[in-house]
């Protein structure tokens, strides 16, 4: 099986990607890096960002398209529908790509690019990376056009067994064709403090977007509160965001100007130098699909403390991590749990075991299999895939029929308008040996 | 990974940590899946009565802006003169006042003054207005300003806040204000404006302050009047002309049978999710 193991070549869409930072750009700057590393193809697909347009490449010769259509709305481009498909078709048939993998549920240059993928024949797989309730006109929106795409992707991953409830539930995909594969964290960029920090003053840090969404009011009730119970206990907070005033204040109001820092934003690259400052990681995240950030602090051998919601009781085993409702006083009494359980804990011990359970390697593999999956799926013609669109709902059925009709007409003419001939084929290129090192530096072998 | 492995294949857990479990793949789904899954959790089983008592709200100022209409008819065609216009005013002002004495369980002297007070400025302020009020729209046909104020009054009932009346929604509070002031401009002398706009802001200020208070003091109470109210007012619509009268019936029938009986047939379409996924709401108050 080893031997006719099957070379992809991938393309990764989403609008999401560097130069912004997040969990979704992470997600797939690593995963293409280790694709790559497994002797794959793989091309990112995104928006320009400023003047970052155009063709760019990033390390281990990972190609990134970046193409000219301005963000209109929180890094989103602005839905065309059709308009995309043109520059699209160029990429897919210059790269000689075979499988479209596209990235989050609010990307709209994502649900595009999988929609004239599939257009095209082409095999597509979606990751989904974030939860969505039921009830509000916002998620009801969202998931019409979820059942849209996803009525007709090859695959579908989803970061944990939560987020893949929920997808499930909001696009009617079979459960056996939606794969959970989690993130991962770059253990070699997140290392514990090279000595062991004292127990004298405890120090718990939170780093996160200061929304109410990350639970920012969970956090002004409960700092007040532990700063009450324990005199050797102080907080260091990271991030930056509309409810920052609200901690600001409730800092002044309980005079702990000297027990709680605000570091306001800090750049991804300096996490872990706010990370290894403390012993106590605090989450208080309203919803989470999966939650990167306790995974880098456990990495950095902290203890977590978070709230017990979405997908985030299945990230860490139940000795590293302390659970609690979203609840003020339930987050007090596990905040002293941790506190109590804190010199058990050994940051390198931990640092170790964070090794062994999550690495991006075994995600590329892992993603490799869904890709092979995909690919095994057989072809089918616009008719065959019709019905499944009609199945989607009494309107929204004929509508989203409609809109694939007329993009396969599009398609057609633009077959006529500029052959696929006619467009140049770009030749493969090996990174040369010593950027090699550079990405094994990146992608830390399991 | 730390627990012991038992001999043939080691039992499926719901985690995400320590790569791909062996012997399952990532596809894997047990009967675990989508057990947290909650349907229709705040399903609120309704009767019809219940329903039907409490929309009588709604059928009740119906017909308080009905009668309201009337009235501004009435005085447009000079069949009320301006003396029994202001005698309405006065006895709806007393009126008004003994119901919140009776129903309002406390009622300092010093409130009651403080209202007194409130109220007599506002009169002294309407009074000097009205001159303007008066000629306001003078260079607009009578034909437009029917049309412009039937639909301020449906743009009204259409945003009034009937279950919570004690602060009305401001666009509809202010379409009424706009109505009633549109149909004071229409009336040949001073006085009959002044009588006509205090006669309009006492109903769409404060009827819903007051019929709040009486349901509030006894729901029995509240039926009677309601439906006291809406006999008064088919009655009068009744010798008014016949079209609208069995427009108003129609929509009191609508309102109080039709939508009642709807709202519980609908219940079963209810399809409500909840899960692990939903957002965690906060049990404590953000005050900003």
């Amino acid at each position: 099986m080893v031997e006719e193991r099957r070379r992809h070549r991938v393309l990764m869409v989403s609008d999401f990607f560097y130069p912004n930072f997040g969990g979704v750009e992470n997600h797939i700057y690593y995963l293409a890096q280790c694709l790559l590393k497994l002797g794959h193809k793989v091309v990112v697909l995104t928006h320009a960002y400023g003047n970052r347009s155009g063709v760019r490449y990033m390390t281990g010769c990972l190609k990134v398209y970046y193409i000219p259509w301005r963000p209109f709305l929180m890094q989103n481009t602005l839905p065309t529908f059709f308009g995309t498909l043109p520059i699209i078709r160029t990429i897919l048939i210059r790269e000689k790509i075979s499988i479209i993998h596209g990235h989050q549920a609010f990307s709209t240059l994502c649900h595009e690019a999988l929609m004239h993928g599939r257009t095209m024949g082409y095999k597509v797989v979606f990751t989904d990376h974030s939860l969505y309730g039921f009830a509000d006109i916002g998620s009801i929106h969202m998931n019409k056009i979820l059942q849209f795409t996803l009525a007709d992707v090859n695959q579908a991953i989803c970061v944990s067994h939560t987020s893949k409830e929920n997808t499930v539930l909001r696009s009617g995909l079979p459960p056996e064709k939606v794969f959970v594969i989690p993130n991962a964290v770059d253990t070699a960029m997140f290392k514990p403090a090279p000595e062991r920090l004292s127990h004298q003053e405890i120090i718990i840090v939170v780093i996160s977007r200061l929304v109410y969404r990350k639970g920012a009011d969970l956090l002004v009730e409960v700092i007040p509160e532990i700063c009450h119970l324990y005199p050797n206990v102080r907080f260091i907070v990271g991030g930056d965001g509309p409810k920052r005033v609200r901690l600001e204040e409730m800092r002044e109001k309980h005079s702990l100007q000297d027990r709680v820092e605000m570091l306001g934003a800090v750049p991804h690259a300096q996490v872990r130098s706010v990370l290894i400052l403390g012993h106590i990681f605090l989450n208080s995240s309203l919803t989470e699909a999966f939650c990167i950030a306790i995974l880098e602090a456990a990495s950095c051998g902290l203890l977590t403390v978070s709230t017990r919601v979405g997908g985030v009781p299945e990230v860490l085993p139940d000795d590293m991590v302390v659970l609690a409702e979203p609840v003020p006083s339930d987050m007090v009494k596990a905040i002293q749990k941790a506190i109590y359980i804190l010199p058990k804990i050994d940051p390198e011990a931990m640092h170790l075991r964070m090794k062994k359970l999550y690495s991006w390697h075994d995600v590329a593999k892992r993603t490799e299999v869904v890709y092979d999956r995909a690919f095994r799926c057989s072809s089918e013609d616009l008719l065959q895939r019709l019905p499944r669109y009609l199945t989607c709902g009494v309107w929204a059925g004929k509508l989203f029929c409609l809109v694939m009709i007329i993009n396969f007409l599009l398609w057609r003419l633009l077959r006529l308008w500029k052959p696929a001939e006619d467009i140049e084929e770009v030749p493969d290129f090996t990174p040369p040996h010593h950027e090699e090192e550079e990405i094994s530096a990146n992608c830390d072998k399991a | 990974m730390e627990e012991n492995p038992s001999p043939s294949r080691r039992k499926w857990r719901k985690v995400a940590y320590g790569g791909m479990q062996p012997g399952y793949d990532d596809n894997y789904t047990d009967e675990s899946f989508l057990e947290g899954m909650v349907m229709n959790a705040n399903l609120v089983k309704r009767d019809m009565l219940k329903v039907m008592h409490d929309s009588v709200s709604i059928s009740q100022y119906l017909c308080i802006v009905a009668l309201v209409v009337c009235v501004w008819t009435y005085t447009l065609g000079s069949t009320i003169s301006e003396t029994s216009l202001l005698l309405l005013d006065t006895g709806l002002l007393v009126s008004g006042f003994l119901v919140l004495l009776l129903t309002a369980k406390t009622l300092s002297f010093l409130l009651l003054l403080h209202y007194l007070l409130n109220i007599s400025l506002f009169i002294c302020g309407l009074y000097i207005l009205a001159p303007i009020y008066q000629t306001l729209t003078r260079s607009i046909s009578s034909d437009s300003i029917w049309a412009l104020t039937v639909s301020l009054l449906i743009l009204h009932l259409f945003l009034h806040d009937y279950s919570n009346p004690t602060l009305t929604g401001n666009i509809s509070l202010n379409a009424s204000i706009v109505a009633s002031v549109l149909i004071a401009s229409r009336l040949p002398s001073r006085l009959h404006v002044f009588a006509i706009v205090l006669f309009s802001l006492q109903v769409f200020l404060f009827a819903p302050l007051i019929t709040n208070c009486i349901k509030k003091f006894s729901f029995r109470l509240h039926l009677w009047f309601s439906s006291g109210l809406m006999v008064m007012t088919l009655g009068l619509i009744f010798t008014f002309h016949k079209m609208i009268f069995s427009l108003l019936l129609g929509l009191l029938v609508f309102v109080n049978v039709v939508c009642p009986y709807w709202l519980i047939r609908i219940q079963e379409y209810k399809f409500e999710i909840n899960g692990p996924w939903d957002e965690a709401k906060l049990c404590f108050d953000i005050t900003e």
